[in-house]
């Protein structure tokens, strides 16, 4: 007889995209959620406790089945690759962008990169990173774009308060000063002056 | 600094490659790094020089691009004229409309810098998870109701769009093999001859051949055995035709152009 254990390993293993603690609950019929969790961590303890090659991690609000990255080099041979296909800077900071302050407007997202993002916002929707949330009521009415679960099960993020907090605001300066347009390294606190620190 | 390891700061700033940055704010961010400029203190002077100086240097792939590029020139050429001028006591409107300008561009590069930090992060999340796989696809049936929220009009624009090219691209022609020449064909037969006594006419239109080819091989046989090289047999009627080397025939040194009506790259056309 299957433990219900085991019927979670099953559930994981067919599922394609993250499954839900209470997509589990409903299967197994479970009490509550916590079940369904408690499950998903026994299962996680086992394959941790025979060193398997696979883990179970939690993407995009829910559970999902992987390799561990140590069987990485195998898989690339398998797959005849060196490396995954990676996004371009410009679309990660797009991405970031739209992460940050979504649901967001092409003209906003423009006016923080200072440049057009037209063709990286086609191809971030292509993939599937991002979709359409809606329309701005603004003039022209332009689309609202909002991340995707597709985006947190690609960067590996349980939900977007994963996003690392953004620190280290940098006092505006007052008026005048640098008049005769020396840098001012000495006070620098490094300039971008933006500290990047990933949340527990 | 997570980002400024990726440029690499260099002092003869004008190598720099077309294409490097990504608009204005990433050059100009970037002249303020190199330069180690605190961004609460923007060099205004400085800082527009060097801009200008690089401006020349880029290649823009197109007006927009070109146009945000200059944008920020005119801006930084307006804020160095306001520093230039000694201030107009009676004017104080037009010092704060050059020092809200200023503020608005500090706002915009320090918002852009942790852009950066943050599109770095996430390029190191990406690469954690290029290590790692899942189930990509399942072969679960699909579910009854399909979660609408995962689909927009964007999708369907796509696929109609898809459709259409589809629609609208040609079928491949297909494109014949240029039928082989009987000359061509004359000297394989001999060829193979040479290393074996006989062989079937079946065994030289076997395999893929075309029926050109097959009228070809035909046409080769039959000139052959009237230039005395070879000699054919059929045993039944619609039977294998064997053919023989004839070693009382002309030599291999004759040419086989010598005498052959049908020399010369003659080809069988297509019958079809």
């Amino acid at each position: 007889m299957p433990t219900p254990t085991d019927v979670v390993e099953a559930l994981l293993f067919a599922s394609d995209t993250p499954l839900e603690a209470e997509r589990i609950r409903e299967v197994l019929e479970l009490g509550d959620t916590d079940e369904a969790r408690a499950l998903v961590d026994e299962l996680r303890v086992r394959y941790e406790k025979e060193d398997r090659a696979l883990a179970v991690v939690e993407v995009g609000g829910g559970y999902r089945m992987v390799t561990r990255p140590q069987i990485a080099p195998w898989l690339m041979r398998l797959a005849k690759t060196r490396t995954k296909a990676r996004l371009s800077r410009p679309a990660l900071e797009t991405l970031a962008i739209i992460a940050y302050r979504q649901p967001v407007s092409r003209p906003e997202v423009d006016a923080v990169r200072g440049v057009n993002s037209e063709g990286v916002l086609d191809s971030l929707l292509e993939r599937r990173l991002l979709r359409v949330a809606g329309r701005k009521e603004a003039p022209g009415r332009p689309f609202l774009y909002e991340t995707t679960r597709e985006f947190l099960v690609a960067f590996g993020l349980r939900d977007l308060n994963d996003l690392p907090k953004v620190e280290g605001e940098l006092v505006i300066p007052e008026v005048g000063v640098a008049p005769n347009g020396q840098a001012q390294a000495e006070q620098d606190p490094g300039p971008g002056g933006a500290d990047v620190t990933a949340r527990s | 600094m997570t980002t400024a390891s990726s440029e690499s700061p260099s002092s003869n700033l004008l190598t720099l490659r077309v294409g490097q940055f990504e608009g204005p704010l990433d050059l100009l961010l970037h002249l303020c790094r190199t330069n180690e400029i605190d961004l609460a203190a923007l060099p205004v002077r400085a800082i527009t020089d060097q801009y200008l100086a690089h401006l020349e240097a880029l290649e823009f792939q197109d007006l927009e691009t070109a146009g945000a590029y200059l944008v920020m020139a005119a801006t930084l050429i307006y804020l160095k004229s306001k520093l230039l001028v000694p201030p107009d006591e009676n004017d104080e409107q037009l010092d704060e409309e050059g020092e809200a300008l200023r503020h608005e561009l500090e706002e915009r590069l320090r918002e852009y810098a942790r852009i950066k930090v943050l599109g770095s992060w996430l390029a190191e999340q990406e690469a954690q998870q290029a290590l790692v796989w899942g189930r990509t696809g399942s072969e679960l049936p699909p579910p009854d109701d399909v979660p609408l929220e995962d689909l927009s009009v964007h999708q369907l624009e796509r696929a109609i769009k898809r459709l259409i090219s589809e629609q609208a691209r040609r079928r491949p022609r297909e494109v014949q093999p240029e039928p082989m020449s009987l000359l061509e064909r004359m000297t394989e037969i001999l060829t193979v001859l040479r290393d074996t006594w006989s062989l079937l006419f079946s065994s030289l239109t076997g395999g893929e051949r075309r029926r050109p080819e097959i009228v070809v091989t035909l046409l080769a046989v039959l000139e052959l055995v009237r230039l005395g090289r070879i000699r054919t047999q059929q045993t039944e009627l619609f039977g294998d035709i064997v053919i023989e080397r004839r070693e009382d025939g002309p030599g291999d040194n004759v040419p086989l152009t010598a005498d052959s009506d049908l020399q010369g790259g003659t080809t069988v056309a297509d019958s079809h």
